[in-house]
């Protein structure tokens, strides 16, 4: 916590990285939050927890964004909305593509090659079987494709690369029907998304499984890490975990993939990056109306594959509820170092590496207590392994408005992504129209009335406080 | 009014071809999620950038809404895209009321036609707005019917206890650890009005999940005192379709949809349905 602290171009702000700080957040040049809900859904107030972002390196202007925003026609609608911008991120328009009743159960989602194409995992209402799906442009309003489709899953997590005219699929995924508890899967597909092969990366004993998260990331060189929890052993609401990554060289081509870093413990593959840290399992409102479990994320520097960074959230039990930690390796995953962060009371860790090497780390933490606390969204960038790094502050909003509608509350996680010298991301956030609560400033797209602070539905009247998803951009440290 | 309404509803509704010829006006509603009367502005023209103009959309000048979602910002005089049902069956000039679900939301709404259903001209707002709600209770009470026949036991009562539903495990399935864990919990009703397949004084278990995860959202939860009509389902969901009440196995029932609970005030509505033929 005593990092120094770096200013870096006009009018940046030098944001202090106590929870309980006084001084307001200032305003970084570059900056951009953009609530996703359209114009034309100004009534909505639904709680769009759980946002996730997908960007065309083809086309910097297309953008593909979800949360979990129901289909406005109603529960009985047959298919589930995504958001589309075609101009940058400035505007957003919600699409009903997705097969799923109304809404997903989860989802997340990443782009393929030209013409624009999706990949999506979710899990589908009803019953909650995970879909494989596809669309081939991603801006037409037909029902994207099903490609792979079983049950007992959880947390699909799609990542993509392209290779020629194939597109490889790497979906991270909790699959409650592996043999011997040893459910941490990446189901991968090296066909575009025509067929899939389940490949189980753990290699030790389990207590019974996995935990939900199980994290790819890809760099231009086809290296592929991949980022879970080993659960080891439970008692009670508490799991003992370790933090686990393992990695594959060749595009997890092989039959045996993930199989190329080896702990040097026990020579098995998965490195052991933290062992016997606790998991407080809490499917309640535990941290500002959220629960806590399963936050993981990892990142890798995707022209120097050398280069991963890794984060995870646990109990410290120093009277913290969650604990973020972020740790680097610059050998490949064979060693890595001690905290780089350690953020007390925080969730929803995204991580990115930029083309320059600058490392990004999206999280939301809560600070203050009881009524007056507040999630506060932040994004910090370093290029020196945060020795020194760049505080922005996206949002502080109150943490105990609006009332949770169900869990998640803001998100099981969220999304930061990297393209050229912008870091763009997505979080959900209280959506309450007042400046104060956005540094950086914000633009909505739904009716309001900033001098009021009140949301407005098409006719003028007042519409309830909710979560909202909100897009935002930063530039990368040059 | 209901001489209007006769010739309203004798007026042959428009529908874009042959296939849909016969559905009638409730079949309509049952499709849609906005409703609304409207005069047609332009042919093979979009009313917003987001969505490309084709021989198929057309702008609609809403005149008046008859129903629509309340998150949706629609109101007389804007201009909706429609997609057309077929190419060709919308002109300038015509006012009707359109019957539609929701296409994309940006900037504007943009809408799929269901069907269109040309009146006198001008139409007599008050008159679709009661047509319309007409059909969509006809809609109401038939999905309604539906659910009450498919229900094993509908029963009018007050929930008696809330307990945790202890599951027999299958040996093959080890209890799993997931954030979309249903949490199960059971609720034993007194009966006090056993409208089918149950009596007054029995008692039944209702399985629920107490879960606050997204994916039991708009479940029915159940809370002791709490007094409804219901709908019962033998349990077909958490693979243990029997439990215990006062030392006796017996049959447990599943009440998922937002449908399967209503009020106790509801209950002459269901024996009405039931005796409907």
């Amino acid at each position: 916590m005593g990092a120094r602290m770096i200013a870096v171009g006009v009018a940046l702000c030098v944001a202090c990285q106590e929870p309980e700080r006084q001084m307001p957040p200032a305003k970084l040049a570059g900056g951009r939050v953009v609530d996703l809900i359209p114009l034309s859904l100004s009534g909505e107030s639904w709680q769009d927890a759980e946002p996730f972002l997908a960007l065309y390196a083809s086309n910097p202007k297309l953008m593909a964004a979800s949360a979990f925003t129901p289909n406005p026609g109603g529960s009985a609608s047959a298919t589930a909305p995504i958001f589309v911008s075609d101009d940058g991120g400035d505007s957003w328009t919600l699409r009903n593509t997705l097969p799923s009743q109304s809404m997903t159960a989860d989802i997340t989602h990443a782009v393929g090659g030209n013409p624009p194409m999706l990949y999506a995992g979710i899990l589908k209402v009803p019953d909650f079987p995970l879909n494989e799906l596809k669309a081939n442009d991603f801006l037409s309003p037909a029902t994207m494709t099903l490609q792979g489709f079983r049950v007992d899953i959880d947390q699909p997590f799609v990542r993509t690369s392209a290779v020629g005219n194939a597109d490889r699929v790497y979906v991270g995924l909790n699959d409650f029907d592996a043999p011997d508890g040893r459910t941490a899967t990446v189901d991968v597909s090296l066909d575009g998304g025509t067929t899939y092969a389940s490949r189980r990366i753990e290699t030790r004993n389990t207590a019974g499984q996995n935990g939900p998260s199980i994290r790819p990331a890809v760099a231009q060189d086809h290296t592929i890490y991949v980022a879970y929890f080993g659960w080891r052993s439970n008692a009670g609401a508490d799991v003992t975990s370790d933090v686990v990554v393992v990695r594959d060289d060749s595009g997890a081509m092989g039959a045996t993939p993930f199989r190329d870093l080896v702990d040097p413990s026990d020579h098995l593959p998965g490195r052991l990056v933290a062992t016997g840290v606790t998991i407080p399992w809490s499917n309640a409102p535990t941290l500002g109306q959220e629960r806590i479990g399963s936050t993981l994320a990892i990142a890798v520097d995707a022209l120097h594959s050398d280069n991963v960074y890794l984060a995870w959230a646990d109990r410290v039990g120093t009277g913290d509820i969650y604990t973020v930690h972020v740790r680097r390796s610059s050998d490949r995953g064979a060693t890595w170092s001690s905290d780089l962060r350690t953020l007390t009371n925080a969730t929803d860790a995204s991580l990115a590496v930029s083309t320059n090497g600058t490392a990004g780390l999206l999280y939301q933490q809560v600070t203050g207590s009881a009524s007056t606390s507040r999630w506060v969204t932040r994004l910090e960038q370093s290029r020196d392994g945060f020795a020194t790094h760049q505080d922005v502050v996206l949002a502080t909003v109150p943490a105990t408005t609006p009332a949770f509608q169900f869990l998640p509350y803001i998100g099981d996680y969220n999304c930061l992504l990297t393209r050229g010298n912008q870091f763009l991301g997505i979080f959900s956030a209280n959506n309450t129209p007042d400046s104060a609560n956005f540094p950086q400033g914000v633009v909505y797209q739904r009716r309001v009335d900033f001098p009021t602070h009140r949301l407005l539905d098409g006719s003028g009247a007042p519409v309830a406080v909710s979560i909202d998803p909100f897009f935002f951009s930063v530039p990368v440290l040059p | 009014m209901h001489i209007r309404s006769a010739m309203l509803l004798a007026v042959a509704l428009s529908f874009p071809g042959a296939a849909v010829a016969q559905m009638s006006r409730a079949a309509l509603v049952k499709q849609s999620d906005i409703i609304f009367i409207g005069t047609v502005t332009q042919v093979g023209a979009v009313a917003v950038p987001e969505v490309p103009p084709s021989e198929r959309t057309v702008v609609v000048r809403v005149d008046q809404v008859i129903e629509k979602p309340a998150p949706v910002a629609l109101t007389a005089g804007d201009s909706v895209t429609v997609e057309a049902a077929r190419a060709g069956s919308l002109k300038a000039g015509i006012q009707a009321t359109f019957y539609t679900t929701g296409w994309i939301f940006g900037r504007g709404v943009a809408v799929r036609e269901v069907g269109h259903e040309p009146g006198q001209s001008p139409v007599v707002a008050a008159d679709a707005r009661e047509a319309v709600a007409r059909a969509r209770a006809l809609v109401n009470d038939a999905d309604l019917k539906a659910h009450i026949q498919r229900a094993a036991m509908v029963v009018a009562g007050r929930v008696a206890q809330v307990r945790p539903a202890e599951l027999a495990a299958a040996p093959t399935r080890p209890r799993r650890i997931t954030e979309h864990d249903p949490d199960w919990q059971e609720a034993i009703i007194q009966v006090e009005d056993g409208i089918k397949g149950a009596q007054a004084g029995e008692q039944v278990v209702v399985r629920f999940p107490g879960s606050s995860d997204v994916a039991w959202v708009g479940t029915p939860k159940f809370a002791v005192g709490e007094e409804g009509t219901f709908l019962l389902h033998k349990d077909s969901t958490t693979g243990s379709p029997l439990t215990m009440i006062a030392g006796r196995s017996v049959p447990a029932y599943t009440a998922l949809h937002k449908v399967d609970v209503l009020s106790k005030q509801d209950a002459t509505r269901v024996r009405a349905l039931i005796k409907k033929p």
